[in-house]
C-alpha cells in the first residue's frame, strides 16, 4: 500500500446545533484520487473546508504529509491546492491577472506565475481567451479557470469540491481529461461530487457520505460488487440501497 | 518579506479593482469634489442658524476705523456681528451670556494712523477656551489685515510724495488718497476684503480653511466604510475562503485588505490637499506636517473601521447601509458640516466619542487657530487610539466571519 498521504479522524463540524460532519474518518494514499460522494447537504464541502484548513472542526484532527491542520495548519496550507464549490474569481479582472494572483499569494514570483498560468490556460483550452475578463466568460469556461488557479504551484495534494456542477459537456469532459492528466502525473486529489459516473470514472476509492457521516468507503468496483455484479449495477443503486433514498433528491 | 510582498500584491489587486470600477471612482473622488465647491461658493456652509457669533465692542467715537471693520466684518457674511458697549459685554460674559468679545481700544485708529501700533482685547470666559481660541484667531486676522492696508496706504502716499503729485504736509490731500484706500471704494469691495492678497505676508482667510478639512474627514471615512462592501464581497465570491486554503498568512490578507483601503484614502487626501491648496486657497498653518499626518492617521483610522464593519455584517447590502448611516450621523456629530466650536458645550462633549469629531478639531486647531505641532498631538493619539480599537475587533473577528 502506498503511503498514507492524508489522514482525517474523528472530523465533527456543527452549525448551531445542525451536525454538518458527523465523525468522519478517511485515510487517502499519495497518487490516489479519492472520491466523496453524497447528495446535498451531506456535509461534503464543510468536510473539505476542515482539510484544507479553511475551518475549524470542533473535534477531531487532520494531518497532511505529517502536519496537523490544527497545529500547523500554515505547513499544511504550502502543500495543498484547493478548488471550492463556488466559483472564486474576480470577475471584473482578466483569467491571466486572477491567476497570477494567486500563483503570487501560493509564493511563486511573477515570471514564474505567468508561465504558469499560460501553461494550465493552455491545458485547459482557454489560452486565446487569457486577457478576456472572468465576466465575460460562460459558466463553463469559469468552472475551468476556476479549476486551473487550484493548480498554480503545482500543489501536491488537489481538493476540488464539486468542480463539474452545471457546466456544458465541452467543459465538463475538458476538466476530467485534465483530471485525468493529473492523476497520470501521480497528483493526490480529494475529488468531491454528487455524480456517481463522475466518481466511478474518476476515483480509485469513493466514500459515500450521507447525514454528515461515511456509510461506505471502498473501491468502486467492490461497492458495486456488493450488490450485484459490478458491470449491471451503478453507484446509485448502491446508495438507493443503503439509505433508501436517492442520490439526486 | 513573503509576507510583505503578499500584502502588497492584495492591496495592488484592491486597486486594480477599484480602478474597474466607475461607480467607485466617482464616489470617491469626484463627488467629494463637487461638494466642496458646492459648499464653498454657494456659503451653504454659513447658514443663519449655524453662523458663528461674534461679539464686538468698540470703545472708539463714531467713524472710527474699528467700525468699518465690523462693517466689513458683517458683510463678509462668515458670522452674524452682534455690536456691544464695553461694560455691557464685560458684564454678559461674567453671567456667562456670552462667551467671549473682541474689543476695539479708544486709540484704534490713531494707532493705525500713527504707526504707534494698537492692541485688540479679547474677553473671554475662562472656560469657553475654544470660543477663546475662535476670537483670538479672529483679532490676529483683523490685526494682520488692518496691518496691511496701513501697510498699502503709506506706500501709496510715500510713492505720490515722492514723484512729487501731492506736498508732504497737505493733510487734505492725503486724507483724499487714503480713504478711498481704507473704505475700500476702489472695487466697491469691503474694506477688509481691499487688496490684501497682494501684500505678501497676508492670507485671506477663506471658508474653505474648515470646509475642506470637514469634507476630507467625512468623504475619507465615506469611502472607506463603503468600501466594507468590497471586502464583504471577497468573502461572498469565495475568494476569500482560497486565499485562507493558500499559503498566504492570516495576518497578510487582513494587512493587504487593510493597506488596498488605506491606499485608497491616500489618493483621497493627496487629491483634497492639492485641490484644495491651488483651487480654494487653503492654508494648512504653521505646521503643514501635522496637518498631514492628521490627514494619514484619519486615513488609517477609516480603513481600519471598514475592516471591522466588514468582519461585523453579513452581506454587502448591510455593509452598505452601515457604511452610508454611520458615516452620516458621525460627520455633523463630528464637526464635519459646521465648526465644533460654535456648537453648545454637550454637543462638543458629544463629539468626542467619535473619531471625527477629533480629527476635525485638530484640523480647526492648526488651520483656523495657527496652533502648532504639539497643541494637535492629543487629537493624533485619539485617531491612533481608534484605528487600534477597530483593528483589534477585524482581527478578533476575522476567522469567524470568513467562512459563509
Ligand atoms: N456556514 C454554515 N452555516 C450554517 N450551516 C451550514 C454552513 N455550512 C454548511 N451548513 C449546513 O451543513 C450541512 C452540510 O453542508 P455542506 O455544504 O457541507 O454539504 P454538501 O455536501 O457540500 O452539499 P452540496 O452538494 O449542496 O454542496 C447542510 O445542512 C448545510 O446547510
Ligand atoms: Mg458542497
Amino acid at each position: 500500500m502506498a503511503e498514507e498521504f492524508l489522514v482525517a479522524k474523528e472530523l465533527h463540524k456543527s452549525f448551531n446545533e445542525h451536525k454538518a460532519v458527523d465523525g468522519v474518518s478517511f485515510t487517502i494514499h499519495k497518487g490516489e484520487n479519492f472520491g466523496l460522494l453524497g447528495p446535498n447537504g451531506a456535509g461534503k464541502t464543510t468536510t473539505i473546508r476542515m482539510l484544507s484548513t479553511v475551518l475549524k472542526p470542533d473535534s477531531g484532527d487532520v494531518t497532511v504529509a505529517g502536519h496537523s491542520v490544527k497545529h500547523d495548519s500554515d505547513a499544511v496550507r504550502d502543500i495543498i491546492g484547493f478548488c471550492p464549490q463556488e466559483l472564486a474569481l474576480y470577475e471584473e479582472l482578466s483569467a491571466l491577472d486572477n491567476m497570477v494572483f494567486f500563483g503570487r499569494m501560493v509564493g511563486l514570483d511573477g515570471k514564474e506565475a505567468k508561465a504558469q498560468a499560460m501553461k494550465h490556460l493552455e491545458m485547459m483550452g482557454l489560452a486565446n481567451r487569457a486577457k478576456g475578463k472572468i465576466a465575460k466568460f460562460s459558466g463553463g469556461m469559469k468552472r475551468r479557470i476556476n479549476l486551473a488557479i487550484a493548480l498554480m504551484g503545482d500543489p501536491e495534494l488537489l481538493f476540488l469540491d464539486e468542480p463539474t456542477v452545471g457546466i456544458d459537456p465541452q467543459s465538463r469532459n475538458n476538466i476530467y481529461e485534465t483530471i485525468e492528466g493529473l492523476q497520470a502525473k501521480g497528483m493526490t486529489i480529494l475529488y468531491t461530487t454528487h455524480y456517481m459516473e463522475e466518481a466511478n470514472r474518476l476515483c480509485d476509492r469513493v466514500a459515500i457520505i450521507d447525514g454528515g457521516k461515511i456509510i461506505a468507503l471502498d473501491t468502486p468496483h467492490n461497492l458495486k460488487s456488493q450488490i450485484g455484479p459490478p458491470d449491471k449495477v451503478t453507484l446509485e443503486d448502491v446508495f438507493l440501497k443503503l439509505t433508501g433514498r436517492s442520490l439526486r433528491d | 518579506m513573503k509576507r510583505l510582498t503578499h500584502i502588497w500584491f492584495i492591496a495592488l489587486k484592491d486597486l486594480k479593482l477599484f480602478a474597474t470600477d466607475r461607480g467607485a471612482l466617482f464616489f470617491f473622488i469626484l463627488f467629494p469634489f463637487l461638494f466642496i465647491t458646492l459648499f464653498t461658493f454657494m456659503d451653504i456652509g454659513a447658514t443663519e442658524d449655524t453662523r458663528l457669533q461674534l461679539h464686538m465692542v468698540s470703545q472708539e467715537a463714531e467713524g472710527g476705523l474699528s467700525y468699518q471693520i465690523i462693517d466689513a466684518l458683517e458683510s463678509a457674511g462668515d458670522w452674524e456681528i452682534i455690536v456691544m458697549d464695553y461694560d455691557e459685554a464685560y458684564q454678559a460674559v461674567e453671567d456667562k451670556e456670552i462667551s467671549g468679545f473682541v474689543a476695539f481700544p479708544a486709540d484704534f485708529t490713531e494707532g493705525i494712523m500713527t504707526g504707534a501700533g494698537t492692541e485688540l482685547e479679547v474677553v473671554t470666559d475662562a472656560e469657553a477656551t475654544s470660543r477663546r481660541a475662535a476670537l483670538y484667531g479672529l483679532s490676529q486676522t483683523i490685526a494682520s489685515r488692518v496691518g496691511a492696508q496701513y501697510v498699502i496706504a503709506n506706500a501709496t502716499i510715500e510713492l505720490l510724495i515722492e514723484q512729487g503729485i501731492i506736498a508732504p504736509d497737505d493733510s487734505a490731500a492725503i486724507e483724499q488718497v487714503i480713504q478711498p484706500i481704507l473704505a475700500g471704494q476702489g472695487g466697491g469691495e469691503a474694506f477688509i476684503e481691499y487688496r490684501t492678497e497682494k501684500v505678501g505676508e497676508v492670507e485671506e482667510e477663506s471658508a474653505s480653511n474648515w470646509v475642506i478639512p470637514g469634507y476630507l474627514v467625512m468623504f475619507v471615512f465615506f469611502g472607506a466604510a463603503v468600501g466594507a462592501e468590497t471586502i464583504v464581497r471577497e468573502r461572498q465570491n469565495h475568494t476569500l475562503e482560497r486565499l485562507l486554503a493558500s499559503s498566504v498568512r492570516q495576518e497578510a490578507i487582513l494587512g493587504g485588505i487593510f493597506t488596498g483601503t488605506a491606499a485608497k484614502g491616500l489618493i483621497q487626501i493627496l487629491l483634497f490637499w492639492v485641490v484644495g491648496i491651488l483651487a480654494f486657497n487653503l492654508d494648512l498653518g504653521p505646521s503643514p506636517a501635522a496637518g498631514i499626518i492628521l490627514s494619514i492617521l484619519t486615513v488609517i483610522m477609516s480603513a481600519a473601521f471598514a475592516v471591522m464593519l466588514a468582519t461585523l455584517v453579513k452581506t454587502q447590502r448591510s455593509a452598505g447601509s452601515i457604511a452610508v448611516l454611520a458615516s452620516l450621523v458621525l460627520a455633523p456629530l463630528g464637526g464635519c458640516w459646521w465648526p465644533l466650536f460654535i456648537l453648545p458645550q454637550w454637543m462638543q462633549a458629544l463629539a468626542k466619542i467619535t473619531p471625527h469629531g477629533w480629527a476635525t478639531t485638530g484640523f480647526n486647531k492648526l488651520m483656523l487657530f495657527g496652533a502648532d505641532f504639539g497643541a494637535v498631538v492629543p487629537e493624533m493619539l485619539a485617531l491612533v487610539g481608534f484605528a487600534v480599537l477597530f483593528s483589534a475587533i477585524a482581527v478578533w473577528r476575522f476567522r469567524t466571519s470568513a467562512v459563509e
